[in-house]
């Protein structure tokens, strides 16, 4: 699973650092546009990912997606400093979590899966009722850092890295073993010594952390929310899609998946304008069928060839 | 001298049938104690009350003295007790060390380095090194049975729980089986094992506790219960007694 | 206290549907293992089939039931044997997602084709009521009721009575139990899952006439089924019609006597669907 060895890596990083100052000539705020809703995506598929390593395939992310703009849109217009409302956002979407995580212990598999889209479901129709969010009108949202791209990208670049380098140490470190032993036995697991509980509960806040983070982060770019868009069940979908196309339970698959999948839906929109979402569709069910462990799988039987 | 585990009155129900109905045993320091008994007759519903996997509906269980009744099975491996599953369970993804050290890491609190050792030195142990590097999907039914004692061995247990590993083994295996256990209760673990075949029960036991319908029916060592005759009659059947106007 | 009583018929005849829609869905996962995402999807596609039939050649929805009921067991039959079958020994989350990929394509393909406006369907009887004892029944609304019972006693009666039927039972209860006494799953799931698309089917044509056409009818079908084999228990298909009740009933309480009720009347499902699941998981051990 080493296919983002340290060369790669830091040159991916010199890339996406020195990303906004390459010319795209008259498409660059197009271009401009992608990156940041592939920074955006990555961090929400790879936060999805770090939750599935503990087997919760959680439906929620939606929730947390909304929670978080919302946090932010509420708490920067109640003129909160910006920086401080979106940390806000992280961490009230990760509380909120807590309470999910918690209440949801024991339910396994598909079981989970629903109870988190049932709770999503209620959370966004909570808000839509509510008053003080602004109802179904939805609310205006203050500019992130005034709206500056630069600012905007490295601050989406900067959530990435920072969730990129918890997910490997995740993946390196004792954490990793019980997340894996947990997702493959949860109750050999118990028995081996393994704390359950806890490990699922700092799964589930770390993942929606950032979760939250994206929200706002969206939320800030985006200037406006309403119910059906920030808690659009659609985020849930592209959060737990990607991961599976790109490679689950690896901090690079989910990145990967994010930037081959969100270019190929601009380049689909551009050909195919409301059509490109067929596309997508049957790529997600050929990529179950022939990929069955994702690009990184790919990528690697080629290796195995050398 | 404390027992190792104690277990006082524990009681389980499943709706109206009462599966563990007040059994009482106590295991002592270094003692290997067997538990026998009919098909169906509760010995497995023990096993998961003593690992935490159920909640009993009434009784105590004492692990080195402390009260562990209520405490979740992952508190109860940390504290020193280890389970072998009947039915082997292992990480199917994970490699046979990354299993063994799951156990080390977690149930023995070791860090990643010292429990990827005691991993390979438990490897040795059960005679599992050579299969090192393999998944565990890819393992044969003995190298399976193999694996989960070698886990619950990895947590460092004071006290090693067993639920009938000796089943399908051919007598050579048995035997090497039955050594490892020897050894394993050479270092200082207490082995309480849940046995169906007999001549292992007469070589390994120092003491045998016989359950029938949820309940304790005799206890001592393996001539005096394999003589008593309610566990006769308990491994028979009554109707069979009855049959012969015996009742 | 009228309105008490009209509430209950109003929800007892919307459970109608929602018990053929979760039957379905219920036949899919208990039966084939397999948790159908795209079922709301299927039921989109069977009210689409009424309206171009309605629209192409004047054929009322009633008529149409039966060649979109045959079309849907055919068009379940194909997506089984084409994609599904190869995934059954997967891990859930492929299999979730396959189906999940597989709605998508359908919606957009109808977005594509028939553009987001619903699209009504225009008979004689679409707005006609019986007036009974001071209630109201809807003439289509009472007629959907009439029938998804029939078609749900058909059903049972089959699952209960021939040899197919009670073999899938029996694999809805035990897979491998089944499959060690040498029943040919590959068969009955794929008529089990034919059978599932069809009732997504004919449930889509009474939708398209008591509702609409349209490309997103079918996720809320989809997560309102979900809630109700939920409820009833995965697997436990004699469960489905009570369940079933239960939310009609819910919903149109909710929609009647809570202010606002149409707007939280959404979230009454997903809230019993998540009280439900809670709870039953924390009272085992």
């Amino acid at each position: 699973m080493n296919f983002v060895s340290r060369g790669w890596g830091w040159s991916l990083l010199l890339l996406a650092l020195a990303f906004p100052f390459i010319p795209f000539g008259d498409r660059t705020q197009f271009v401009q546009q992608i990156a940041v809703f592939v920074l955006s995506s990555a961090t929400l598929a790879l936060s999805w990912d770090v939750l599935a390593r503990t087997g919760q395939l959680s439906l929620a992310h939606a929730a947390f997606y909304g929670l978080g703009a919302y946090s932010y849109a509420l708490l920067a217009t109640a003129g909160v400093p910006q920086i401080l409302a979106f940390l806000a956002a992280g961490v009230i979407a990760a509380l909120a979590s807590l309470l999910l995580g918690a209440v949801t212990m024991r339910l396994q598999g598909m079981y989970f899966a629903i109870a988190t889209l049932a709770f999503a479901e209620v959370i966004k129709t909570i808000v839509n009722q509510l008053s003080f969010t602004g109802g179904p009108q939805g609310y205006l949202v203050p500019a992130l850092l005034g709206g500056d791209f630069l600012g905007v990208y490295y601050l989406g670049l900067g959530v990435l890295v920072v969730l990129i380098l918890i997910s490997s140490f995740i993946l390196r470190s004792k954490l990793g073993f019980a997340f894996t032993a947990i997702r493959q036995g949860e109750l050999v697991a118990r028995v081996l010594g393994v704390d359950v509980t806890r490990y699922k509960l700092l799964a589930f806040v770390i993942s929606s952390f950032f979760v939250g983070l994206t929200g706002a982060f969206v939320a800030g770019k985006t200037f406006y929310i309403t119910p059906p868009s920030a808690f659009d069940t659609g985020v849930s979908v592209v959060a737990l899609v990607m991961p599976i196309f790109g490679g689950l339970y690896s901090s690079a698959g989910p990145v990967l998946a994010a930037v081959i999948l969100r270019v190929l839906e601009e380049v689909l929109k551009l050909v195919a304008p409301s059509a490109y979402l067929i596309a997508y569709g049957a790529i997600l069910v050929l990529s179950i069928l022939y990929l069955p462990k994702g690009i990184l799988g790919l990528l690697e039987r080629f290796r195995g060839r050398k | 001298m404390t027992s190792v585990l104690e277990a006082r009155g524990l009681t389980k129900r499943f709706g109206g049938l009462v599966a563990v109905n007040n059994v009482s045993f106590s295991l002592e320091p270094g003692e290997i104690l067997a538990v026998i008994g009919p098909n169906g007759a509760g010995k497995t519903t023990l096993l998961n009350l003593l690992s935490g996997v159920y909640r009993p509906d009434a009784g105590q269980l004492f692990l080195n003295a402390t009260d562990v009744s209520a405490k979740p099975p992952e508190y109860r491996c940390q504290q020193g007790l280890g389970r072998a599953f009947q039915i082997a369970q292992p990480f199917l993804e994970m490699t046979v060390l990354e299993n063994v050290a799951v156990g080390a890491m977690f149930g023995a609190k070791l860090n990643l380095g010292d429990a990827t050792s005691r991993a390979e030195e438990v490897l040795e142990l059960t005679g599992l090194s050579p299969k090192r590097d393999e998944p565990a999907h890819n393992l044969s039914l003995l190298e399976d049975k193999r694996l989960e004692m070698a886990r619950a061995i990895a947590t460092n247990p004071k006290v090693l729980m067993l639920d009938e590993v000796m089943a399908g083994l051919r007598p050579t295996e048995a035997k090497e089986a039955v050594g490892l256990v020897k050894r394993v209760r050479d270092t200082g673990v207490s082995v309480l094992f849940i046995e169906h075949v007999m001549p292992v029960v007469r070589d390994l036991a120092d003491r045998v506790i016989v359950v029938d319908y949820g309940e304790v029916i005799a206890s001592g060592r393996y001539h005096e219960v394999t003589s008593n005759q309610r566990v006769i009659e308990a491994y028979l059947g009554r109707d069979d007694l009855e049959e012969d106007g015996a009742a | 206290m009228t309105t008490f009583f009209q509430t209950f018929l109003n929800g007892l005849l919307q459970s109608g549907i929602y018990a053929l829609v979760a039957s379905g869905l219920a036949l899919s996962v208990g039966v084939v293992g397999i948790v159908n995402f795209a079922h709301g999807e299927f039921l989109m596609v069977g009210a689409f089939i009424a309206y171009a039939l309605l629209a192409a050649f004047g054929l009322d929805p009633i008529i149409s039931l039966i060649p979109t009921a045959i079309i849907l067991f055919a068009f379940g039959a194909l997506v089984y044997r084409s994609s599904l079958r190869h995934v059954l020994k997967a891990p859930e989350l492929n299999q979730m997602l396959l189906t999940f990929g597989i709605g998508i394509v359908l919606t957009n393909m109808a977005l594509q084709i028939y553009g987001s406006t619903p699209r009504t369907m225009n008979v004689a009887y679409q707005g006609s009521s019986l007036q009974f004892a001071g209630l109201s029944i809807g003439l289509a609304r009472g007629g959907a009721f009439v029938l998804a019972a029939a078609i749900l006693a058909g059903l049972y009666w089959v699952l209960g009575r021939t040899r197919t039927g009670k073999a899938m039972q029996a694999v809805a209860q035990n897979r491998v139990g089944a499959t060690l006494i040498g029943l040919e799953v590959d068969r009955l799931y794929l008529i089990a899952f034919g059978v599932s698309s069809a009732l997504a089917g004919v449930a889509g044509v009474m939708v398209s006439v008591l509702l609409y056409a349209s490309p997103y009818v079918g996720l809320v079908f989809t997560l309102k089924a979900f809630a109700i084999i939920v409820m009833a228990g995965l697997g436990n298909l004699r469960a489905v019609i009570p369940a079933a009740f239960v939310l009609g009933l819910a919903e149109a309480y909710v929609q009647t006597y809570v202010p606002d009720g149409g707007g939280w009347a959404e979230a009454v499902f997903f809230a019993l669907i998540f009280v439900s699941l809670v709870w039953r998981s924390w009272r085992i051990r």
